[in-house]
């Protein structure tokens, strides 16, 4: 099961202190619209002073911009419904080039049984959403780590292959790349066999 | 009942003298008048001889029977259900080239003629080709080929239908003794009739015209059918 | 290491004409426009019918045939160029591994009357062999 990437909006709910609240956004990786949701709410509530029973959710879809946290004003919130309502109920956001390899750089921050460790990490991929579900899965094998232990914190497609850190995405970078493939068993009809299989 | 489909159980949509208007039972099925067919009286008068016995008697028309089994015997309930041709595989048409998997000419392909009203396939060999002779089928041991035979040519008549291949009664005329003492002995053999000889002539004749217009399907049909090494009949195009 | 004293003799590289095993389009072949990482590559057959995808290596055979000067990640636009100026359907078309897949797809495909044609064809061959053989012992 692949991760989607979802662009979740949300605010507190208006009072007579506050007529108008300020509106957050997001762009969280998850594997359905609830999760991103709760996600949503997981990270609000760290950041800000909204919760869910004191909040709502304005809309979960697609968005051009980027970024981890934007503010709109209140105005930009009723040009925005506007916007959402002749929108298709379409809630992930899709790669603009599905078919172009990417490097990204990803920053995340993910709890060990010991503490709290931020990294950065490097991964090449066809999207975004690719690269972070590689990503969990290469915390999960390398710490043990669950998905409710790491926080992405950003993902960066890096254009420049200067800027690129670490050797292991480095090396496929090298012009003339080429490598065999060894030791290729191939499937043989019968239990036993003559000859024993090329595996080159 | 069905029509006032429950809200919450026990209580239906419609009323009961909703469901009653509904169900419109008060119109009724048209009933006819018929003459009731006069029933036998149940008894009849007799005379009796004899001075003491009163001269007449009413004697019951049907005697009632003067045992009663000892327990009720259940009366099974009769199925009015019929059984229905089963329907021809949409692979087998008439000409069709089958192959048969089970019974004394497994392995040989035959010739699809029609389909009986009991649900089986009536083939044919043709008997002068590889032996199979006009012959009752079923379709669940049958593998259908693509291969077609044109039998437009060929005239099927009404009389081959499953009394044709009826057994004929045997008469049971003979004595015990001479049913124990036949043990053993080699049995008298029947000839084959001379009309269903012929009949087979006459049918294959035809077919073996249609046969002999493509290449090879003459040795095709007198060829059997097996699985060699590493041939799994899923994997296989018929 | 460099692939020069290298001892195998196909690569996975740009260019490099693959055979897909599986998926829609199993059995069809296809060129690798850019590598992605250790397990996957962008292959592409304009030609062929293969769409542009993603392609993971474990599924797919390298084969002999390699185009030359293919840029990295080139478009499919490019890639059908340069598939056409060097002939590389023909090629596959002609090479004996292509002509054997084919023949056997050809067996597979054939009902069971044309199998004992193929039968009867075969017997045919042995016996004229046996009697040319026969022939040559006696002179």
């Amino acid at each position: 099961m692949g991760l989607q990437e979802f662009q979740v909006i949300g605010r507190h709910l208006p009072t007579e202190h506050e007529p108008n609240p300020k509106i957050y956004r997001m762009r969280i990786f998850a594997p359905n619209e609830v999760v991103a949701k709760s996600r949503f709410w997981y990270f609000l509530r760290q950041l800000k002073k909204v919760k869910k029973a004191s909040g709502e959710i304005i809309g979960v879809n697609v968005a051009s911009d980027m970024g981890l946290l934007l503010i709109l004003g209140p105005v930009g919130f009723f040009l925005f419904l506007r916007c959402w309502s002749s929108m298709a109920r379409d809630y992930q956001i899709h790669e603009k080039k599905p078919l172009k390899v990417k490097n990204f750089g990803i920053w995340l921050r993910y709890d060990s049984r010991s503490g709290t460790h931020n990294m950065y990490k490097e991964f090449r991929d066809l999207s975004r959403a690719d690269a972070v579900k590689s990503l969990y899965q290469d915390m999960a094998a390398r710490h043990r780590a669950r998905f409710r232990s790491i926080h992405i914190l950003r993902v960066v497609e890096i254009e420049k292959g200067d800027d690129i850190r670490r050797p292991y995405i480095k090396q496929l970078l090298t012009p003339g790349l080429k490598f065999p493939l060894p030791h290729r068993v191939g499937k043989s009809r019968s239990t036993f066999v003559a000859t024993r299989p090329t595996t080159f | 009942m069905a029509r006032s489909k429950e809200l919450v159980p026990g209580v239906g949509r419609f009323s009961r003298s909703g469901v009653f208007a509904k169900r419109a039972l008060y119109k009724g099925q048209k009933k006819t008048d018929k003459p009731a067919a006069e029933t036998p009286p149940e008894y009849i008068e007799k005379t009796i001889g004899g001075e003491k016995n009163g001269g007449k008697r009413l004697v019951p028309t049907s005697k009632a029977p003067r045992f009663y089994p000892a327990e009720d015997v259940r009366k099974p309930k009769k199925s009015r259900k019929a059984p229905q041709t089963s329907s021809l595989r949409s692979s087998i048409t008439p000409g069709t080239v089958l192959i048969l998997l089970a019974g004394r000419y497994r392995g040989k392909r035959v010739v699809f003629l029609k389909q009986l009203t009991s649900g089986l396939l009536l083939v044919t060999g043709p008997y002068k080709i590889n032996g199979v002779p006009l012959r009752r089928v079923n379709q669940a041991y049958v593998i259908a080929t693509s291969t077609r035979v044109d039998i437009s040519g060929v005239s099927l008549d009404e009389k081959f239908n499953d009394s044709y291949f009826a057994k004929p009664s045997t008469k049971g005329s003979k004595s015990a003794e001479e049913e124990f003492f036949e043990e053993g002995k080699p049995k008298a053999k029947e000839a084959f009739p001379e009309s269903k000889a012929s009949d087979q002539k006459t049918i294959d004749g035809a077919v073996i015209t249609a046969i002999k217009g493509t290449e090879n399907l003459g040795k095709y049909l007198k060829a059997s059918w097996g699985l060699s090494k590493g041939q799994f009949p899923h994997q296989l195009v018929f | 290491m460099s692939a020069k004293d290298s001892n195998f003799k196909r690569f996975v590289e740009l260019g490099r004409v693959v055979l897909l095993k599986s998926g829609p389009s199993a059995g069809k072949i296809a060129v690798i426009a850019e590598i992605i990482d250790h397990n996957r590559a962008i292959v592409d057959g304009p030609t062929t019918g293969v769409p542009r995808q993603s392609f993971p290596y474990k599924h797919l055979t390298l084969t002999p045939l390699k185009l030359t000067g293919l840029p990295r990640a080139a478009g499919t636009g490019v890639v059908k160029k340069l598939v056409e100026k060097e002939q590389l359907t023909e090629k596959w078309e002609k090479s004996s591994w292509a002509q054997k897949r084919a023949a056997v797809e050809k067996r597979r495909s054939l009902n069971d009357f044309a199998r004992f044609g193929v039968l009867l064809a075969k017997k045919s061959r042995r016996d004229q062999v046996r009697k040319a053989v026969k022939k040559a012992k006696k002179a």
